[in-house]
């Protein structure tokens, strides 16, 4: 399997040396400093029977020198991962955009000059990432996408596929070959595909089909055909809105998203789901991947993280996404066949391995999906 | 392209120099780790006898022992310089109601 690709931003000795030390920061404000924050939340738990409970331990939290100190290390590093990737890309901006232009001639990229980016993205940085994912230096330039593709290999600490950071994309097809076994899209489209990290594994499952993917920064989907063409994949960027799809009604197959919904906004949500309709042919299938927390079955400390998480990471709509009855949504936007559950995590997508359940397994042990059919 | 992050909300309660002196000490101490890793390098070359021009180091991989030393020795820089904030939150854990 590939582990890296051409696009991808490289590190000098010194540049490597940075970011394992983020990594290992990240790893020793998680493993050694929070489990106290954990006693520390158990002891000043105002008890379940408080009309407001996560809120009020978290002002209480605040309270707390310790746990004060450790939010704003742990932002710190976040700040410090983007700062050191962002001086490694700007070192080798030129080197990747002409990487960028040489890429071979597959798929495409549409970039609307007028689209204007959304506000729940545009009000603030997603994960503190200067430029979010909307910044855009013009012409040629793919350093908003090499960033995120690097920042997003050291975030995840290798826990989704390595650099390739591409298990979710390889999940979200095991969850199609589990429940639609059958189904052979001829086109497909994807809902907020970043870098491609999950369009070019999916593209490869449906060599077939004709694969277009949506999100909203140029720069990002520069970088992304350019990722995608590098690796073989025939994906058709397009710069688009999820709640305003730039495409024809039912003219897709399949549509999809891999961890967009908490990336959004509580309006945006069920927007969304409606494109998803309204874009599907007749017989199409829907499917949506989102972290495997649950809001309802977290522990106080889980929920308190979420809040540290939206707070201090800039993930708005975290909550929203985690809590929203999916299935609920689209059986009343007119979906049939829906289904919610978990998706057991896998870098390679076997047909008739299943996988799909109603339990989670846990953070990237599995992901979880609600997917559905449009009536024929 | 020149990119400007965005405003921040404050940690709240949290003097704002504080904040910055410990993104000041976060940082330095990724500079120190760095420059310690850098040095590892360059005893690691000239202990094979190897040259110690610039481009040896800039190209060096270490093998899997020597990359398990480096991990080990960044991770008892990284306990060493934030070992405050874990023993003030162990001891904030620790008390009783």
């Amino acid at each position: 399997m590939t582990s890296t690709h051409p696009m991808l931003a490289t590190a000098t000795h010194d540049e490597a040396s940075e970011q394992f030390f983020i990594r290992d920061l990240k790893s020793y404000l998680g493993e050694e400093i929070e489990p106290f924050q954990r006693r520390i939340a158990e002891r000043l738990d105002p008890g379940e029977g408080h009309n407001r409970r996560v809120a009020a331990l978290f002002e209480r939290l605040h309270e707390q020198d310790a746990f004060r100190a450790w939010a704003s290390v742990r932002r710190t590093a976040q700040e410090q991962l983007w700062s050191v990737v962002s001086a490694s890309v700007e070192r080798q901006s030129e080197t990747l955009n002409d990487l960028a232009r040489q890429a071979p001639a597959l798929g495409s990229l549409t970039l609307d000059p007028s689209f204007r980016t959304p506000a729940y993205l545009a009000e603030h940085d997603v994960h503190l990432m200067p430029g979010g994912y909307q910044a855009d230096g013009g012409d040629s330039e793919v350093s908003q996408g090499a960033i995120m593709d690097r920042g997003g290999a050291v975030y995840m600490l290798g826990r989704n596929g390595g650099l390739m950071n591409d298990v979710r994309g390889h999940t979200l097809a095991a969850h199609l070959f589990a429940r639609f076994p059958n189904f052979a899209p001829s086109t497909i489209l994807e809902l907020g595909c970043g870098v491609g990290a999950s369009a070019v594994p999916v593209a490869r499952y449906f060599p077939h089909a004709r694969f277009y993917a949506i999100d909203v920064g140029a720069s990002v989907l520069r970088y992304a055909h350019a990722r995608s063409a590098w690796l073989g994949a025939d994906i058709h960027f397009v710069q688009g809105d999820a709640e305003h799809v730039p495409f024809a009604d039912e003219s897709v197959d399949l549509v999809f998203s891999c961890v967009l919904m908490h990336e959004t906004s509580a309006e945006a949500i069920p927007a969304i789901m409606a494109e998803c309709l309204r874009v599907l042919k007749p017989g199409g299938i829907v499917v949506h991947l989102e972290v495997p927390q649950r809001y309802d079955s977290m522990d106080l400390w889980g929920k308190i993280r979420g809040e540290v998480e939206r707070v201090y990471n800039n993930e708005p709509c975290w909550q929203v996404a985690i809590s929203t009855e999916y299935d609920a949504v689209l059986r009343a936007i007119g979906f049939e066949e829906v289904a919610v559950g978990y998706q057991s995590a896998t870098p390679h997508a076997v047909p008739g391995a299943g996988g799909f359940s109603d339990t989670s397994q846990g953070v990237f042990r599995s992901w979880f999906v609600v997917s559905g059919r449009k009536p024929s | 392209m020149t990119k400007t992050a965005l405003p921040r909300a404050p940690v709240a309660h949290q003097n704002p120099v504080e904040d910055r002196l410990l993104a000041m000490v976060s940082a330095l101490a990724g500079e120190l780790s760095v420059a310690r890793e850098r040095l590892d390098t360059v005893e690691r070359l000239a202990e094979a006898g190897g040259s110690l021009r610039r481009d040896d180091i800039e190209t060096y991989t270490p093998d899997e022992p020597a990359s398990l030393a480096r991990t080990a020795t960044r991770k008892r820089l990284i306990a060493r310089v934030f070992r405050p904030l874990r023993d003030d939150a162990e001891r904030a854990a620790a008390v009783n109601r």
